[in-house]
């Protein structure tokens, strides 16, 4: 189940509240209090897990065909209504900062490719905002809040549900009906807007990392809007870049010039495929090096890359290479049905057609090396790119 | 942004037992669970070639695709005593070139068929995995039969993989979960090569192309080697394939030993801690050996550990998260080795809910070690276990995963259709005497990684000795 609302257009001076809201969602109903949910899908065989990102929210429950029934019963149930419990927001929101902590304050670069990175590149609150939440934010939460926002945001009209399995359509239609259609839409509130103005010049960062003990380097170019031609030639040259041992990247800076330990990224990496989003996105890229590395020196390397790129292009055999690597990992997408179903999910939401799914490895396919050159040459130039280097803070007892 | 930590999402059930839902605790108009459709586990085809090496194949309709793993025996059990972690080292070089091809053809030959090659070490084995289009399954064959064969360690490439693994080592020395997991395993096993969770800086120096090569002589044998396909092909022609790539593969020379002892039960009355500099939670482990796949009480161990901390309607996930809060992380894991399964709890918490959080993970295990468990959770977590079992096989590349782990312990594929059963046979005395067993606290070794001080100072008050990690 998925819903029309992320972190993208959460409120401001609540930071994090999408997804704090997201935890929300399994603390009960009047009718089936909190623990129920669990009790019932786990006692049904399955599992199920809720996720945040920029555009989307989604609630996902897999399971034998057997637990069906039970299982739309309790996702319509928490369509209807919440039980707005004080004392759930205060045991949630704790969950939610010992989840910040886990992910983010302990861990070596806290996720600054995915936070810091966007905050650097993009000049308005929907796009450039910390989406875990600063504390404080977090903290000023009300159950008020997540009234309001369950109000305007969790409503049928502003959902999409998507069942993958051994089950027959016609019957599970007349079931959703059953469970799903005495719930009322609700009027949306308007999409804000999020266009970001274009950037004009390279931004640089410096940041100090008290918990890694290797530097590492996250740059991140400005994509063009998602419904164009460009947008499927940006995926594929995410993943000429970033994807495998094979990969451009990986071949010259890990490998060639040994300057990187490993290299990440890609088209929406790391919060999504290239094909779930809908506003300002990056392309990222992020790269751990080994310690002493100087950020001139991997730079240099890195834009080599970038620069064969605009200027060559990929020659026919990379390009089939790449082609098909896309169209198996899509495959792996698409194999387990939970997944398919999250996919179709979000293609419903973002182009209004579960079909785009079964469209995009021919869409990749169409992409020639041409447009692969120009687009690189386009859009992976300075002028659009943030760039941000995470030293290690020097310890005491540092292995040398 | 997931509202559980590491959670995957898989779906089968091979027959869940009809229920007698526990209607009073669920909402009246909840509807009841629907009649069972009976699963089978899927059917595998087992060859042998001349020369010693098995093949298990699976072929199912479905995306065009193929999942092949080779599974070789012995992991970091087979490493010489003076270079624990060898194994990482000889899994990370040996998809590096072969005579035929230079380490960059074997990444964009398997590119070319849709896949990546990856080898990992494990405790018992060497495994080299990818999922490839089928239409390029028979290329993609030949590449993984020449890296079997014709591997040459090549002095640049094992250079680039010490440096890299180096790295890799000092980047995982700030994780909490490698410094956790490495303590844990170290004062869990000893001298025993359980006890390895990665190489070390001093084995990674010491390795050289040359030593590579004898290893691979020694350790990449075809009578030690399993291949597995789980996927969309023609078994005939897939068999065809396999036996021209690999039918020419000979073992030569004296094999390694891979042979390990039934780990002695080593329990630190210490807790043991890692200092962490800049921690702002405690990472607390608690670990205790469990049964392995084949013994007599693992799927009541199974039970006993979901209903503690394996499912999300546990009682450790209900205490410390969503009545306390004290954490978003918690859970417990029954991992198996060859020898032995590993029960090991799990939380990372602020550090000022240190104590308190290890005092409720003790009250849980004790109370699961003391008490009888309630008949609505038994039956909860066997539907819970059964149904992970059928969503485990939704996966091509999973099947392989677990048919490569059946082997590695010596047990047939009919394995994955009898854990079924055992898991329905299971009583709540069954889980209770389980529990019993392995539950109880004091049975547990400790590790805490964090600030030091944060640790001596939230766990002083239950008056165990502190003893710093090696």
């Amino acid at each position: 189940m998925s819903y029309g609302i992320g972190f993208r257009l959460e409120p401001e001076g609540r930071t994090g509240f999408a997804h704090l809201f997201e935890h929300m969602m399994f603390e009960g109903t009047p009718v089936a209090p909190k623990g129920t949910l669990d009790k019932v899908i786990e006692g049904g065989g399955g599992n199920n897990n809720g996720d945040t990102r920029y555009d989307f929210t989604e609630y996902i429950e897999t399971a034998p065909v057997s637990a069906l029934d039970p299982i739309l019963w309790i996702e319509a149930d928490r369509m209807k209504t919440l039980d707005f419990s004080p004392a759930n927001l205060e045991n949630q929101r704790k969950v939610v900062e010992e989840e910040v902590r886990v992910n983010v304050l302990n861990q070596p670069y806290g996720l600054f490719f995915a936070i810091d990175l966007p905050g650097l590149a993009f000049d308005t609150y929907p796009n450039k905002h910390n989406f875990y939440g600063d504390f404080k934010d977090l903290d000023a939460a009300r159950i008020e809040d997540v009234e309001k926002f369950y109000n305007q945001y969790y409503s049928p009209n502003n959902a999409v549900l998507a069942i993958v399995g051994d089950v027959n359509a016609a019957e599970v239609f007349a079931r959703v009906e059953k469970y799903f259609g005495p719930v009322p839409a609700r009027a949306a509130p308007p999409r804000a807007n999020v266009e970001e103005k274009p950037q004009t010049a390279e931004r640089r960062s410096v940041q100090t990392d008290q918990l890694a003990n290797l530097p590492a380097l996250a740059v991140g170019y400005r994509m063009p809007p998602r419904r164009s031609h460009d947008a499927v030639v940006a995926a594929v040259v995410g993943e000429l870049l970033h994807n495998g041992q094979a990969s451009r990247l990986y071949q010259s800076l890990v490998k060639e010039k040994q300057k990187a330990v490993s290299v990440d990224g890609g088209l929406n990496w790391p919060l999504g495929n290239p094909f779930e989003y809908n506003g300002p996105t990056l392309l990222v890229s992020f790269v751990v090096a080994p310690e002493n590395t100087q950020e001139d020196a991997l730079l240099a390397a890195y834009d080599d890359v970038i620069a064969d790129l605009g200027r060559r292009g990929p020659d026919a055999a990379e390009l089939d290479r790449i082609k098909a690597k896309m169209r198996s990992d899509w495959y792996d997408q698409l194999e387990v049905p939970i997944q398919r179903a999250s996919t179709l999910s979000h293609a419903v939401l973002f182009d209004g057609n579960a079909d785009r799914v079964g469209s995009i490895p021919d869409e990749i396919a169409a992409v020639t090396a041409d447009d692969i050159r120009k687009f690189a040459a386009q859009y992976l130039v300075k002028a659009d790119r943030s760039i941000i280097w995470r030293v290690p803070a020097s310890k005491p007892g540092d292995r040398k | 942004m997931k509202r559980k930590f590491g959670a995957v999402a898989a779906a089968l059930v091979l027959a869940l037992a009809a229920l007698a839902a526990d209607k009073q605790s669920l909402p009246k108009d909840l509807p009841a669970y629907g009649p069972i459709k009976q699963l089978a586990a899927p059917h595998v085809t087992e060859v042998k070639l001349d020369n010693g090496l098995t093949v298990w194949l699976v072929p199912e309709a479905g995306f065009p695709k193929v999942a092949f793993t080779l599974a070789v025996r012995g992991g970091y059990t087979a490493d010489p005593k003076d270079r624990p972690g060898f194994a990482d080292l000889i899994a990370a070089t040996v998809t590096q070139g072969t005579r035929n091809r230079s380490a960059k053809q074997v990444a964009e030959d398997l590119e070319a068929a849709g896949g990546d090659l990856s080898g990992n070490a494990t405790p018992d084995s060497i495994l080299i995995e990818t999922s490839v289009l089928s239409s390029k399954a028979a290329a993609a064959l030949e590449v993984f039969a020449d890296t079997m064969q014709q591997a040459t360690f090549a002095d640049q490439e094992v250079a680039i993989a010490k440096s890299n693994l180096s790295s890799a080592l000092q980047a995982n020395e700030a994780e909490p979960s490698f410094l956790g997991r490495r303590a844990l395993y170290h004062a869990l096993f000893g001298e025993h090569p359980y006890a390895i969770t990665s190489p070390t800086e001093e084995s990674i120096s010491k390795t050289t192309a040359a030593v590579l090569r004898t290893e691979y002589a020694r350790r990449f044998r075809p009578d030690r080697t399993l291949l597995i396909a789980v996927g969309d092909f023609s078994e005939q022609n897939l068999l065809a394939t396999v036996r021209a790539s690999f039918a020419a593969w000979k073992s030569g020379g004296e094999a390694a030993p891979i042979e390990t002892t039934k780990p002695a039960s080593l329990v630190s009355k210490a807790i043991v801690y890692v200092p962490r500099a800049n921690s702002v939670q405690t990472a607390l482990y608690l670990g205790t050996l469990g049964p392995n796949r084949s013994a007599p009480d693992y799927a009541a161990a199974r039970i006993g550990n979901a209903l503690y901390g394996g499912m999300f309607g546990s009682r450790l996930v209900n205490n410390i998260r969503e009545d306390k809060g004290y954490t978003y992380s918690p859970g417990a894991r029954l991992t198996l080795n060859r020898e032995t399964g590993v029960l090991v709890t799990r939380a990372d918490v602020r550090n000022a809910v240190t104590g308190a959080s290890f005092n409720e993970i003790t009250y849980e295990l004790n109370r699961m070690a003391t008490t009888a468990p309630e008949t609505e959770e038994v039956e909860r977590a066997k539907r819970f276990a059964l149904g992970s079992l059928a969503l485990q096989l939704q996966s091509r590349a999973a099947v392989a995963r677990q048919l490569a782990n059946l082997w590695i312990d010596s047990l047939p594929p009919e394995e994955l259709a009898l854990q079924g059963q055992k898991i329905e046979n299971v009583t709540p005395q069954d889980v209770q005497a389980a529990s019993r067993k392995y539950f109880p606290a004091w049975r547990m070794t400790v590790v805490a990684v964090g600030e030091e001080q944060v640790i001596k100072d939230e766990l002083a008050p239950f008056g165990l000795e502190f003893q710093k990690a090696p």
